[in-house]
C-alpha cells in the first residue's frame, strides 16, 4: 500500500471543480428570488462544468510517479500536523465522477420535477450544496476534513428530506436522520483522536504509512470507531432507520443522496481506510458480518413494503449492506465495483419512479397503481432496465458487480457471508419484480388521474434515457473478464494485490463460474415466486382484494420493522426526554435552587432572631450595656485579669 | 496625710452605680444625662487618684479629655432630646420607640 | 499608548453623555451606541497589545490602573464589540436611550475586566460590570427578584475574588501580575486563594450547581443584552481560569482536577438534557450554554497544550453562536409576542432569512462541521484525549448527539411545520437586522473554517506556563 498520497502540486480545476458547486448554492440562496427558474439551469451549468473538470482531472488523478499515485493540492494548515488538502486518486475520482455525473443528470431532472415548486431556487441551493459537501468528502486528504464533508453531507441530506417542512413527518424524518448522523459524526470524531494521539497527524498519508506499527488493538479501535461512522451515513444495522423514512424528501433527493452518493461514503470510507482494514482481521469479520446482516435485513422488509419509494430505500440499504460486505471482507474492487453501477441502476429506479409519482399526482402506493405499462410505457420499459439490473441478471451491469463481491466473501474466507449474499440476490429479485409487476402490471386500481407530457416530463425523461445505457452496460464494459478487466487494472495501483487474510485459505471449493450459476438460481426461484404470486393472470383478476389481504395478513415482525425504532425509543429517547424533566421540573428548581432558596431563608430568619433585641426601648440598650460590663467585670475578678 | 487609694476606689465605686442605677431606672432622659456625668466623674476620680499614686500625669491629661468630651457629649445630648421632645408635655425615653428592630 | 484606556473610557463616557439626549429618543441613541460599538471596536485592533498604566496603591501591597490586551484577552475583547454593536444596531425596546446606555457601560465595565492587567483592577471590574445587567433585569426583566438573585449570586463570588486578591497581594507584594509570567504561588494560603478564585470562576461561568442564577436571568433579559451577557460576561470566570488560575496557581488547578472535571461533564450532559424538554427558547440557549461551557471547564482542568488552544477557540466560538441565538430568538419573540415552543412554528416559509440565520446559529452551536463550534470541540477533545481523558471525552461525544437534537427541536419547531394560523404574519429579517448579525454569522464560518490565529496566540501564552505533567 506504497500508494497512497498523490503527488502534491497545483492543481487549479481540481480546486474549481470542487468549489463550482458551492458557488452554485450561495448564489441560489442569495439570489433565489430574483433567479427563479433560472437557479435550477445555473446549478445544472455548474455541476455540469465540475463533472467536465472531473474528466480532464483523470489524467491528474490517476498519474503515479515514484510511488505517489494521484493529485495532491495542500489547502491550508491549523497546526503542524493539522493540514488540511485536496487528494484526487482513483478512489476519489470514481466518486466524483459519480457524484458530479449522476449528479448533473438528477439536477437536471430536477428541473422538471420541481417546476412550481414554491421554493424552487432554495431546492436547487441545496442540491447544489450537498454536491459541494460531497465533494468535500471524497476529496479530503485527512480525516478532519472527511468529517467535515461527512457532517455537511449530512446537514444538506437533513435539509432536503424536510425539504417540505410544512409536513411534520418530513421534519420528523430530517431530525431523525440528522440525529443518526451526527452519532455517526461522533464515531469518526473518535477514530480521529485515537488518531492523533497515535499518529500526531490527521493525514491519510501518515495515518496509513503508520497503520502496521500501531497494533492490532489499537487499529481494531479505529476502525470501530470509523466503522461508527460508516454505518449510520451507510444505513447499516442498527443505525438504518432513518433511510426508509428520509424517503419524505422529493424524489431527486431520493436518487441522488439517498441512492446513488451520500449513502454510499460508508462503503468509500472503507475503501479509503484499507491499510487500517487490511490490519485488522477482527474489523474485517465485525464490518463484513454487519454488511451482510444489512443486505438480508433490508431484503426481507423490501419484500413488506407498499411505498414505491420504501421499497427502493430498503433496496438501497440491502445493496449497500452489499457493498459493505465486499469491502468489509477484503474484496475492496468488488464493493466499490456495485458502489459504481448501483450508483446508476438505482438512480435510474428513483427517478422511474419518479415519473410515476409524478404523473400520478404524488401517490406512492403501488396498490394503488397497476397497469401502468400502457399508460406509462417509457416510464416501464426504465424501471424493467433497473430491476433487471438490480437482481443481477446478465449481461446487465449488477450481475458482474454483485457476483463479484459474493465470490469475494468465499475466497476471503467468510461462506456463510457467502450464503447469506445469495439467498439476498434471491430475495431482491423477488421484491423488486413485486414492484414492478404490481405497479406496472394488470389493471389501473387507483384514482388519481394520469398526468403524462409536458415540458417538465420532457425535461425529465432526457436524464433518465441517458442513465438507461451506464445501467445496462457498463459492467460488463468494465468488469467483464476478471483480473484482466479494465475495472481491475484501474483500481491495480491503489488496492494493490487481495489483502491476505490473517489465516490463509484454500483455494475455495466453488469455482467464480459455479457462484455466478447459484446466484442465478436463486434470482430465478425469487422472480418465479414474483411472477405466480402477482403476475398470473389468476393473481391480476382480483388485484385489489388479495393485496387487501396480504397486507392484512403481513407479519407484526415485519410491519413493524424488527421493532428498532422502537427500541431505540424506549432505550434512548424516552429515559433522555425523562431525565430532563427530572431535572429540570424537580431537581432544578426544587433541590439546586432549593439550597439557594434555603440559605436565603436562613439569613432571614436570622435576621428576624436579631431583630427582636432591637427595641428601640433606651433602657432596654443600657441595661443590656451593664450586664455586657457586668460580665466582663466577672470575667477579670475571676480569672485574675490579663497578665 | 493623704487619703488612702482604697478610699477613692470605694467612693468611685458607689457613685459609678448609682449612675448605673440613675440610666437604667430614671426615664428622664436629663436625669439620665446627668447619671452618665456621674459615671464620667467616677472613672475621673479613679484616673485622678492613681495619676497621684504612681506619679504618671497622664492619668490628669486623661481626666481633662473625659472632662472634654463629657461636655461636647451633654451638649449633644442635650440638642437631641430637645429636638424629639420639643413637641410633648413631659419627657420620658420610653415614649421614643422609633429605632426599634 | 494611552488607546486601550480611550476602549475602556470610550462606551462609559458615552453611556453617560447619552443621558443627555431627550428621554424618548430611539433612532439617534441606537446610532450613536452603534457608532461607539464600532469606534470601540476598532480601537481595540488598533491598541493591539500596547499597554497603560498608572500606580494605585503601594500599600498594603502593590498594585496599578494597568491595562492592556493580553493574547487571549485580545479575542474576547474583540468579541465582546462585535456582539455589543450587533446588539445596539439592532436593539427594539421601550426606553431605547436607557437601554443603550446600560449595553455601553456593560461594554466598557466588560472591557475593564478583560483588559485589566492587575488583578484589584480586575476584581473591581469583576463587580461593576454587574451593575448594568442588575438594571437590565430591574428595568426591562420581569420580577425584581431574578435580578436580585443574579446579583447576589455573582456579587458573593466578586467577595471570594476580592479576597483571594487581597490575600494574594498581601503575600506576593503586588497583583499588577496578569500577562506576566512569574513565579508560580505554592503552599501555605495559596490552595485557598485558589478556592477563592475558583468560586468565583464557576459561578460566573456558571457550572453546575451553581447555576441556577443563570436559566431565570437569560430568559428574563432583553435579548440584545443577553446576546452580551451570554457571549462575554459568562467568559470572564473561563477567562480568569485561562490568564489567572493556570498562570499563577498551576498546581492546584491540577491537583484539583478531578472536582471540576466532574462538575463540567455534569454541566455538560445536565445542560443537555433539561435543553431536550424546555419550551422556552431562552431557556434552551440557556440550558445549552451550561452544557457547551462544561466542557470548556473540562479542557480547563485538563491543562492539556492542545485542550487550552481549544478553549479560546470554543470560548469565541460559543460567544458568537450563543449571541446570534439570543439575537435571532429576540427578533422572532418581537414578531410573534411569544417565545413558548408550543405556540411557535412554521415561520420559514414567511420569514425564510430569518430561518436561514437561526439555523446557522442552530447549526454552529451543535457542532456542524465547518463552522466555529467544531473546531473548538474538535481541538479540546482531541487535547483530552492525549492528556489521558478519555471518558470526559466520551461524555462530551454523548453531549453532542444530545445537542444536536435539542438544537435541531428549537430550530425546527420555531421554523419548520406547518404554518400557525394564530401567529401574526410579520415582515421577514430587516436589512437592519440582517446587517446586525451578518458579522457573527461571517465570524462562525471565519472560526470555522480557519482558527489558527487564536491558536497561535494562545501558544505564546502557554509557552510560559510549565509544562503538564
Amino acid at each position: 500500500m506504497a500508494h497512497v498520497l498523490g503527488v502534491s502540486g497545483s492543481y487549479p480545476m481540481l480546486v474549481a471543480l470542487w468549489l463550482l458547486p458551492l458557488a452554485g448554492a450561495i448564489l441560489c440562496w442569495t439570489f433565489g428570488p430574483q433567479l427563479r427558474t433560472a437557479a435550477g439551469w445555473l446549478v445544472c451549468a455548474l455541476v455540469g462544468a465540475s463533472f467536465v473538470l472531473a474528466v480532464l482531472s483523470w489524467h491528474d488523478g490517476t498519474q503515479a510517479v515514484s510511488g505517489a499515485l494521484g493529485a495532491h493540492q495542500p489547502l491550508f494548515s491549523w497546526m503542524p500536523g493539522f493540514d488540511f488538502g485536496l487528494l484526487l486518486d482513483p478512489l476519489s475520482l470514481l466518486w466524483t465522477f459519480v457524484i458530479s455525473g449522476v449528479g448533473f443528470l438528477i439536477v437536471v431532472y430536477s428541473v422538471g420535477y420541481m417546476e412550481g415548486d414554491r421554493a424552487f431556487a432554495r431546492f436547487f441551493a441545496y442540491m447544489s450544496f450537498f454536491i459541494f459537501a460531497m465533494l468535500t468528502l471524497v476529496l479530503s486528504d485527512n480525516f478532519v476534513g472527511l468529517l467535515v464533508g461527512w457532517g455537511l453531507v449530512g446537514l444538506a441530506s437533513y435539509f432536503l428530506i424536510g425539504f417540505w417542512f410544512e409536513r411534520p413527518t418530513a421534519v420528523a424524518a430530517a431530525r431523525k436522520a440528522f440525529v443518526i448522523n451526527v452519532v455517526g459524526d461522533v464515531g469518526m470524531m473518535f477514530a480521529v483522536f485515537l488518531i492523533v494521539a497515535n499518529v500526531h497527524s490527521i493525514g491519510f498519508g501518515d495515518t496509513f504509512a503508520a497503520a502496521g506499527t500501531l497494533g492490532s488493538g489499537l487499529v481494531f479501535a479505529i476502525c470501530l470507531a470509523l466503522f461508527i461512522a460508516a454505518a449510520a451515513k451507510s444505513a447499516q444495522v442498527p443505525l438504518h432507520t432513518w433511510l426508509p423514512d428520509a424517503m419524505e424528501g422529493p424524489t431527486p433527493v431520493s436518487a441522488l443522496i439517498h441512492a446513488a452518493t451520500m449513502v454510499t461514503a460508508g462503503v468509500y470510507l472503507v475503501a479509503r481506510c484499507a491499510p487500517l482494514w487490511n490490519v485488522s482481521h477482527d474489523a474485517q469479520l465485525l464490518v463484513g458480518t454487519i454488511g451482510g446482516l444489512t443486505a438480508l435485513l433490508g431484503a426481507i422488509l423490501g419484500m413488506a413494503q407498499w411505498d414505491i419509494k420504501r421499497i427502493l430505500a430498503y433496496s438501497t440499504m440491502s445493496q449497500i449492506g452489499y457493498m459493505i460486505m465486499g469491502v468489509g471482507v477484503g474484496a475492496y474492487e468488488g464493493g466499490v465495483a456495485h458502489f459504481f453501477t448501483h450508483a446508476f441502476f438505482k438512480a435510474q429506479l428513483f427517478l422511474g419512479s419518479g415519473l410515476v409519482i409524478h404523473a400520478l399526482a404524488n401517490e406512492q402506493d403501488v396498490r394503488r397503481m397497476g397497469g401502468l405499462w400502457k399508460k406509462m410505457p417509457f416510464a416501464f420499459w426504465v424501471m424493467l432496465a433497473g430491476v433487471l439490473t438490480i437482481s443481477g441478471i446478465p449481461p446487465f451491469s449488477g450481475f458482474f458487480s454483485k457476483d463479484e463481491i459474493i465470490y469475494g466473501a468465499l475466497a476471503h474466507g467468510h461462506p456463510w457471508l457467502y450464503a447469506v449474499g445469495i439467498v439476498t440476490a434471491g430475495i431482491t429479485a423477488y421484491y423488486m419484480f413485486r414492484l414492478l409487476f404490481i405497479a406496472f402490471l394488470g389493471e389501473y386500481r387507483g384514482d388519481a388521474h394520469i398526468h403524462t407530457g409536458g415540458t417538465a416530463a420532457m425535461i425529465m425523461n432526457v436524464p433518465v434515457a441517458i442513465l438507461v445505457a451506464p445501467t445496462v452496460a457498463i459492467g460488463g464494459a468494465l468488469m467483464f473478464g476478471g483480473e484482466a478487466s479494465p475495472w481491475a487494472h484501474y483500481f491495480a495501483p491503489l488496492f494493490g494485490a487481495p489483502a491476505v487474510p490473517s489465516t490463509p485459505v484454500a483455494t475455495p471449493a466453488i469455482s467464480e463460474g459455479l457462484t455466478s450459476l447459484l446466484v442465478l438460481v436463486a434470482v430465478a426461484i425469487g422472480l418465479v415466486i414474483a411472477w405466480m404470486r402477482y403476475a398470473t393472470a389468476a393473481a391480476q383478476r382480483d388485484a385489489v382484494l388479495r393485496l387487501a389481504i396480504e397486507s392484512e395478513r403481513m407479519p407484526a415482525l415485519l410491519t413493524n420493522l424488527f421493532y428498532f425504532d422502537a427500541a431505540i425509543d424506549l432505550i434512548f429517547v424516552r429515559p433522555a426526554q425523562a431525565a430532563g424533566r427530572f431535572f429540570g421540573q424537580v431537581l432544578d428548581p426544587h433541590v439546586l435552587d432549593g439550597a439557594v432558596r434555603d440559605i436565603v431563608a436562613g439569613t432571614r430568619w436570622f435576621g428576624t432572631l436579631v431583630r427582636s433585641f432591637q427595641t428601640g426601648l433606651l433602657r432596654a440598650y443600657a441595661l443590656i450595656l451593664v450586664f455586657g460590663a457586668a460580665c466582663f467585670i466577672a470575667y477579670y475578678a475571676l480569672t485574675g485579669g490579663v497578665h | 496625710m493623704s487619703v488612702p487609694v482604697g478610699d477613692y476606689v470605694a467612693l468611685a465605686s458607689v457613685m459609678f452605680f448609682i449612675g448605673v442605677i440613675g440610666v437604667v431606672v430614671r426615664r428622664n432622659p436629663l436625669v439620665m444625662l446627668m447619671a452618665v456625668e456621674l459615671m464620667f466623674n467616677a472613672a475621673n476620680l479613679l484616673l485622678v487618684a492613681f495619676a497621684r499614686l504612681w506619679v504618671a500625669n497622664a492619668g490628669h491629661i486623661f481626666a481633662f479629655i473625659v472632662i472634654t468630651v463629657a461636655a461636647a457629649e451633654a451638649a449633644i445630648g442635650l440638642a437631641i432630646i430637645v429636638t424629639t421632645f420639643r413637641p410633648e408635655k413631659y419627657v420620658d425615653v420610653d415614649d421614643v420607640r422609633t429605632l426599634h428592630g | 499608548m494611552g488607546l486601550v484606556l480611550v476602549t475602556i473610557l470610550l462606551p462609559i463616557a458615552a453611556a453617560a453623555l447619552l443621558l443627555l439626549l431627550p428621554r424618548d429618543d430611539t433612532t439617534l441613541s441606537r446610532i450613536i451606541g452603534t457608532l461607539v460599538a464600532v469606534v470601540t471596536f476598532a480601537t481595540v485592533i488598533a491598541a493591539g497589545t500596547g499597554e497603560w498604566s498608572a500606580h494605585w496603591l503601594s500599600r498594603p501591597f502593590n498594585a496599578a490602573f494597568h491595562f492592556g490586551a493580553t493574547p487571549i484577552s485580545f479575542w474576547i475583547a474583540l468579541l465582546l464589540t462585535i456582539c455589543t454593536a450587533s446588539a445596539i444596531a439592532s436593539c427594539r425596546i421601550d426606553r431605547t436611550r436607557d437601554f443603550v446606555a446600560l449595553l455601553l457601560a456593560l461594554e466598557g465595565t466588560m472591557l475593564g475586566l478583560f483588559l485589566a492587567r492587575d488583578l484589584l483592577v480586575f476584581a473591581f471590574f469583576w463587580d461593576l460590570m454587574l451593575v448594568p445587567v442588575f438594571f437590565g433585569l430591574l428595568g426591562w426583566g420581569g420580577h425584581p427578584a431574578t435580578a436580585w438573585r443574579y446579583f447576589i449570586y455573582n456579587f458573593a463570588g466578586g467577595l471570594t475574588l476580592l479576597l483571594a486578591t487581597a490575600a494574594f497581594g498581601v503575600i506576593v507584594g503586588t497583583t499588577d501580575v496578569i500577562g506576566r509570567a512569574g513565579t508560580p504561588l505554592v503552599g501555605g494560603w495559596a490552595p485557598w486563594i485558589y478556592a477563592g478564585f475558583a468560586f468565583a470562576f464557576l459561578v460566573k461561568t456558571p457550572v453546575w450547581p451553581l447555576h441556577t442564577w443563570m436559566p431565570p436571568t437569560y430568559s428574563s433579559l432583553p435579548s440584545p443584552m443577553v446576546a452580551v451577557v451570554s457571549a462575554v460576561q459568562s467568559k470572564a470566570g473561563l477567562y480568569g481560569f485561562l490568564a489567572i488560575a493556570t498562570v499563577m496557581l498551576p498546581a492546584y488547578v491540577r491537583e484539583y482536577a478531578t472536582p471540576l472535571i466532574v462538575l463540567g461533564a455534569i454541566s455538560l450532559v445536565y445542560g443537555a438534557v433539561i435543553a431536550l424538554v424546555q419550551n422556552d427558547v431562552k431557556r434552551i440557549v440557556a440550558y445549552s450554554s451550561l452544557s457547551h461551557l462544561g466542557l470548556i471547564i473540562i479542557a480547563v482542568a485538563s491543562q492539556q497544550q492542545l485542550a487550552l488552544d481549544g478553549a479560546l477557540v470554543y470560548i469565541v466560538a460559543h460567544g458568537l453562536f450563543s449571541a446570534t441565538l439570543f439575537l435571532v430568538l429576540g427578533y422572532v419573540e418581537e414578531r410573534e409576542g411569544t417565545r413558548a415552543l408550543q405556540r411557535l412554528g412554521g415561520l420559514g416559509w414567511t420569514n425564510p432569512r430569518l430561518s436561514g440565520a437561526l439555523c446557522i446559529a442552530a447549526l454552529a452551536a451543535l457542532g456542524l462541521p465547518g463552522l466555529a463550534g467544531f473546531a473548538g470541540e474538535l481541538i479540546i477533545l482531541i487535547g483530552l484525549y492525549q492528556a489521558g481523558y478519555v471518558w470526559p471525552a466520551i461524555v462530551a461525544l454523548v453531549a453532542i448527539v444530545l445537542a444536536s437534537a435539542y438544537l435541531l427541536r428549537l430550530y425546527q419547531d420555531v421554523m419548520n411545520g406547518p404554518e400557525r394560523a394564530d401567529l401574526p404574519v410579520r415582515p421577514d429579517l430587516t436589512l437592519l437586522e440582517g446587517l446586525a448579525i451578518a458579522p457573527l454569522l461571517a465570524a462562525l464560518v471565519l472560526v470555522g473554517v480557519y482558527p489558527t490565529p487564536l491558536l497561535t496566540h494562545q501558544n505564546l501564552v502557554a509557552a510560559q506556563r510549565i509544562a503538564p505533567p
